[in-house]
């Protein structure tokens, strides 16, 4: 313990201490209270992107299969079965026990609308996209079953089944005729473990365990989302007992925070990783410095990201040289491995005709301290490193305009372990995320969707894969770690794929 | 005097307009709705999904005519974000920020104005020193920086006020006071210079010439009229709380205006800013045309129109 | 937001048979906040001149595992980093050092341009009036209206981020003070006998302007640079607070404050110092303007 927590958080703890009858009234209560920073506005999933509301929709709404996430393996949930008639047919089993938060049961007909819902031209779903690939349409053969006819082989079905479709009641969208896709953004009728009480957008989302939910029942009764955007207020409403559970806590504040009895700092794995694009493609620059493949293997020589991991990130975080998780299918990681040596990394760049370095825009959008971290690096063997700091927004703006010659970026796969979550949309050609300009690889890697024998994808991933380390396209950085700080009377499992599973958490 | 409140009006609403056609181009040019709306981790087909959802995809010359032909009938438009129009959002919203910025003007009431007139009864005192003092610190205090100061001290040290949220009026203890200090020197020099230049008036001195004593005489003629000045003074602060507001909202974690004003620029929510920008330079020149006319009603020297 | 306040009537002097010149000297050497102020204007602006031979460290070397150390007086502080770390670790009181040099040279530029555009358009508002002067009016409320953080934010992700721009975005959000004082007292000036004997005598509007007006102005026009110094220099803070100014790693005070903010209930200092350090500055400015006023115009009110 520091100076300050000493001398001036003593009276903190001690009011802490006093106020311990609310805490553990909150426990009596059986209200998990969890402060998230990003806005809820919209509770239904087939119409969002972000991680806070697959956070939402987990604890709101099911798929037809759930993932496992020690085992990555697809479990039946409101699905009892699958089975291939071929290629592209599948016959998809239903349980006749699953109820809606209004008391009406679900039915082949709710989701066959569902899903050819979200394939229709104008449902202009955040899911139509993905799904929109492989599926052509649902056809009811049966009160509990239905038939999928696939556009094309697809090996991530079961994984789009499982996290990209809430299961919806027939009509929702288009009751009457009327199109309406904020139908379920308030008021929504899912089929989960908790039901909505009530909802302040922006503000707060009341929960309470739902009695008829098919499944195994939440431990705890009531679940209250309060959004607090700002870090510091959360802390403060942390060490005054006024939330049980927050995420995405900055390292030194959650250790900090986690070192005194107000709290416990806990850090699981996560799926996300950093890296750096280069752009190899000279989409900015044609014969610029990063269209040499010595340069950017110096590049990757440069950086000490053992260092930004350790410090930086703390937790699990590693350092990676893979341009995907190591825990993702398909993720070789016997690919060429740049050691952190700035000597070589000089020599390198003197190799290229770059000895007195050159001017470097390198763009960023999330962790300051890293993004400085990668500048002193760059800048330590030669670099004239001008750093754009900027929101996310803005950087993909310029990014879409092909104005970024590097940029620092993060990618979670949507708590997916699989390669085909990072690799298509990073390598394929209609990405602006593709800074290498490579035909070859872009169509390597989309070759790797097309089939469904497991050891060809591998095979694939690693083939492409082993390119991009050899060519250097990437400066690969770390993988994350997930922190998160709770009340000490909260049992929170963490999982290995970093997504938090807030009904799964009890009292101890 | 009719014409001068129509003149300034007319102004009030050419200004929104320039200002928030400036406004639509340049959020435009530095950021990405369609992005901000779909999140960090979202793919391309996400993303172009939802640039044709909200009409994102138009060339902006036509999403400028559509939002200016919605204006003209009313109608500023949804919030990307809130799913809910704006003018709702902004009414919703528009309370809490009243509610902060007149708790500022009455703690910079409190402060300024005794503060003001002690030391104008007793020039160049240590009383007078210290209100200058009070009044210089007050200037040089960086308003986020004190912010963050008093959540130090009072969130964690002297838990006395919460540090976050507009639940009751506790809650608007700090961050009033944190507003509320940044009028304190004008007010509080100007209440200082009335009085004594009242002071110096022949009818003061007449009165003091016939015993009457420095405090019932303070009462009764001189901070009446050292402060009608000063009224002016606090209806152009007044609108600037407005203006202030966005820093401190932001920081004490206030549902108001001023935080959605930030978060809709830093979120690219430009229908949001759209409105906002009407709403406050139009509270701002109203707020700046109750002064004029406070001061041309006080003092007939001064002439408008 | 630019304050337009009144100035305080300062106590009127004994008529003294001295010149101007002399005057104003012992005026300025009787004024004890004028002197605190411009000393410490002086020594900040020293410590920023030279900051390479006072600094410690080098402000921009990183050392990963030597980040976030504590002060010299906490526990497991030492006089290597007598103020500590910061979260790259960089050594925090020359990253103080040098955001010294970063504040006092925005605020020099950004009061400059400021001051260019405002008592451009404040003659010529003053001296032609009529539409010229509505015209004026109008700019003067559109920038009063226009979110300056929108406006940086825009200007800084289009032009790209450097010292210039910030000093040229600052400074073209503060220049309403000094176009309304040079308004209202090129008005007055105006109507004066000597200006109306010169456009008699033939004087083009540009001489007039140039020959009887602005050198009537200068007086005033340093007094408000001095106030808009201060405010400007405040306007960075806030700018890099908020994330669209200064650029890291450049040492910014108010960027300083703003990584800071994260640790702040466990190292308030990373918050406290780089507030104290703009208090100090700003009063310096300040002082120095309240000093200067008094001294100037010391029968001048408003």
């Amino acid at each position: 313990m520091n100076y300050f927590l000493k001398r001036a958080l003593a009276p903190a703890i001690l009011s802490a201490a006093l106020a311990a009858v609310p805490a553990s009234a909150q426990q009596a209560n059986d209200t998990l209270r969890v402060a998230l920073a990003e806005e809820i506005l919209n509770l239904d999933y087939n119409y969002t992107t972000k991680r806070e509301y697959i956070i939402l929709a987990q604890m709101t709404d099911t798929t037809l299969f759930s993932l496992d996430p020690n085992t990555q393996e697809f479990n039946p949930a409101v699905a009892t079965g699958y089975e291939y008639i071929d290629e592209k047919t599948l016959d998809v089993s239903l349980r006749d026990d699953v109820k809606f938060h209004d008391g009406s049961t679900l039915t082949a007909e709710d989701v066959a609308y569902t899903y050819n819902w979200i394939v229709r031209e104008d449902s202009e779903s955040n899911a139509s996209g993905t799904v929109g690939r492989w599926l052509d349409n649902v056809e009811v053969t049966g009160p509990t079953s239905v038939r999928f006819h696939l556009k094309s082989v697809y090996p991530l079905v079961l994984r789009d089944m499982a996290q990209r479709i809430m299961l919806r009641k027939a009509g929702t969208y288009d009751a009457g005729g009327t199109i309406n896709r904020d139908a379920m953004a308030q008021q929504l009728i899912g089929t989960g473990p908790y039901k909505v009480v009530s909802f302040e957008p922006g503000q707060e989302l009341v929960l309470e365990r739902f009695d008829d939910f098919f499944g195994e029942k939440p431990a705890i009764q009531k679940v209250v989302v309060r959004n607090l955007p700002d870090i510091g207020t959360q802390q403060a409403e942390m060490m005054s007992g006024g939330i049980d559970w927050m995420f995405k806590v900055p390292l030194d504040l959650a250790e900090s925070l986690g070192a005194t009895p107000l709290a416990t700092h806990l850090s699981g794995p996560d799926l996300r990783i950093a890296f750096i694009v280069l752009d190899a493609a000279g989409y900015t620059d044609e014969n610029g410095p990063l269209t040499n493949t010595k340069v950017r293997q110096a590049i990757n020589h440069a950086l000490n990201k053992a260092d930004m991991a350790k410090y930086l990130i703390g937790g699990s975080a590693e350092p990676i040289h893979t341009a995907c998780h190591p825990a993702q299918f398909g993720c070789d990681v016997s690919v060429k491995d740049y050691s952190y040596d700035p000597d070589t990394a000089r020599a390198l760049l003197a190799d290229a005709g770059y000895g007195d370095g050159f001017p470097l825009e390198l763009w960023a959008y999330r962790n300051k301290a890293v993004a400085e971290a990668i500048a002193a690096d760059l800048t330590a063997i030669g670099l004239d490193v001008d750093l754009r700091y900027v929101k996310l927004e803005s950087l993909n703006q310029a990014r879409a305009s092909q104005d970024i010659p590097a940029y620092f970026g993060t990618w979670g796969s949507g708590g997916t372990a699989d390669t085909a979550a990072i690799a298509r949309i990073h390598f394929s050609m209609d990405t602006d995320r593709n800074l290498s300009g490579d035909e070859a690889l872009a169509e390597e890697v989309l070759s790797a969707e097309q089939t469904s024998v497991q050891e060809d994808r591998a095979a694939i991933y690693s083939s492409a894969l082993g390119k991009i380390a050899d060519q250097a396209y990437w400066a690969p950085l770390f993988t994350y770690s997930a922190n998160y700080l709770v009340s000490p009377d909260l049992d929170f499992p963490l999982d290995p794929d970093g997504l938090p599973r807030l009904q799964n958490s009890s009292w101890k | 005097m009719l014409k001068y409140i129509l003149l300034r009006g007319l102004l009030a609403i050419a200004v929104a307009f320039t200002v928030s056609l400036a406004a639509f181009f340049l959020l435009n040019a530095a950021t990405d709705p369609a992005q901000a709306i779909a999140g960090e981790d979202a793919t391309q087909e996400v993303v172009e999904t939802i640039r044709a959802r909200y009409g994102l995809d138009q060339p902006l010359p036509v999403r400028y005519a559509q939002w200016l032909g919605g204006v003209l009938r009313g109608d500023f438009g949804e919030s990307y974000y809130w799913h809910k129009p704006v003018a709702e959002l902004v009414a919703e919203r528009a309370g809490t920020t009243i509610t902060l910025a007149l708790s500022a003007l009455f703690v910079t009431i409190l402060i300024a104005i005794p503060l003001g007139a002690f030391a104008a009864l007793n020039p160049n005192s240590w009383i007078d020193r210290v209100a200058l003092g009070v009044a210089v610190s007050a200037q040089a205090v960086p308003n986020f920086w004190l912010g963050l100061i008093m959540i130090i001290l009072f969130g964690v040290m002297m838990p006395i006020f919460p540090v976050s949220g507009d639940d009751t009026w506790r809650h608007f203890v700090l961050p009033a006071f944190v507003l509320g200090a940044s009028s304190v020197p004008a007010v509080m020099r100007l209440t200082r210079t009335g009085l004594i230049e009242v002071m110096g008036a022949d009818y003061i001195r007449t009165a003091r010439s016939k015993g009457f004593r420095s405090g019932a005489l303070l009462r009764r003629h001189a901070l009446r009229n050292a402060l009608l000045p000063v009224i002016s003074v606090l209806a152009v602060q007044l609108g600037q709380k407005f203006g202030g507001s966005v820093i401190t909202e932001s920081i004490f974690a206030i549902n108001g205006l001023g935080r959605l004003a930030l978060e809709s620029i830093l979120g690219a929510d430009i229908p949001t800013v759209q409105m906002l920008i009407f709403v406050f330079a139009i509270v701002f020149v109203a707020m700046n045309l109750v002064a004029d006319i406070l001061n041309a009603a006080l003092d007939p020297r001064i002439r408008i129109g | 937001m630019t304050q337009v306040e009144s100035f305080t009537v300062a106590v009127p002097e004994e008529a003294a048979p001295l010149t101007p010149r002399q005057l104003m000297r012992r005026r300025a050497l009787g004024h004890t906040g004028f002197l605190i102020g411009a000393g410490l204007i002086i020594a900040l602006a020293l410590i920023a001149l030279f900051a390479p031979l006072i600094a410690p460290h080098d402000p921009f070397v990183q050392s990963l595992s030597s980040r976030m150390l504590p002060p010299v007086w906490d526990d497991g502080g030492t006089w290597e980093h007598i103020l500590g770390t910061d979260q790259n670790g960089r050594d925090y009181l020359s990253r103080l050092i040098y955001g010294a040099r970063v504040s006092i040279s925005i605020g020099l530029g950004a009061a400059t341009i400021g001051m260019l555009i405002g008592v451009t358009l404040g003659v010529i508002a003053g001296y032609f009036g009529g539409w010229v002067d509505h015209g004026v009016s109008f700019l003067l409320t559109a920038q009063l209206a226009l979110p300056g953080l929108l406006l940086a934010m825009a200007l800084v992700f289009i032009i790209g981020p450097s010292i210039w721009v910030v000093i040229c975005i600052i400074g073209v959000l503060h220049w309403t003070y000094y176009l309304v004082v040079t308004r209202s007292a090129t008005q007055r000036i105006r109507n004066l006998d000597f200006v109306a004997a010169a456009a008699a005598s033939g004087a083009t509007p540009r001489q007039i302007i140039w020959h009887e007006i602005v050198p009537n102005l200068i007086s005033q026009i340093i007094v408000i640079f001095t106030f808009e110094l201060g405010i400007a220099i405040l306007a960075e803070a806030s700018l890099s607070f908020l994330g669209v100014g200064i650029q890291p790693p450049t040492p910014s005070w108010g960027l300083m404050i703003a990584e800071g903010k994260e640790a702040m209930f466990y190292r308030p200092w990373l918050v406290v110092l780089p507030g104290l350090c703009l208090f100090t500055l700003v009063i310096g400015a300040n002082l120095m303007g309240d000093g200067l006023r008094d001294i100037t115009a010391p029968e001048g009110r408003n």
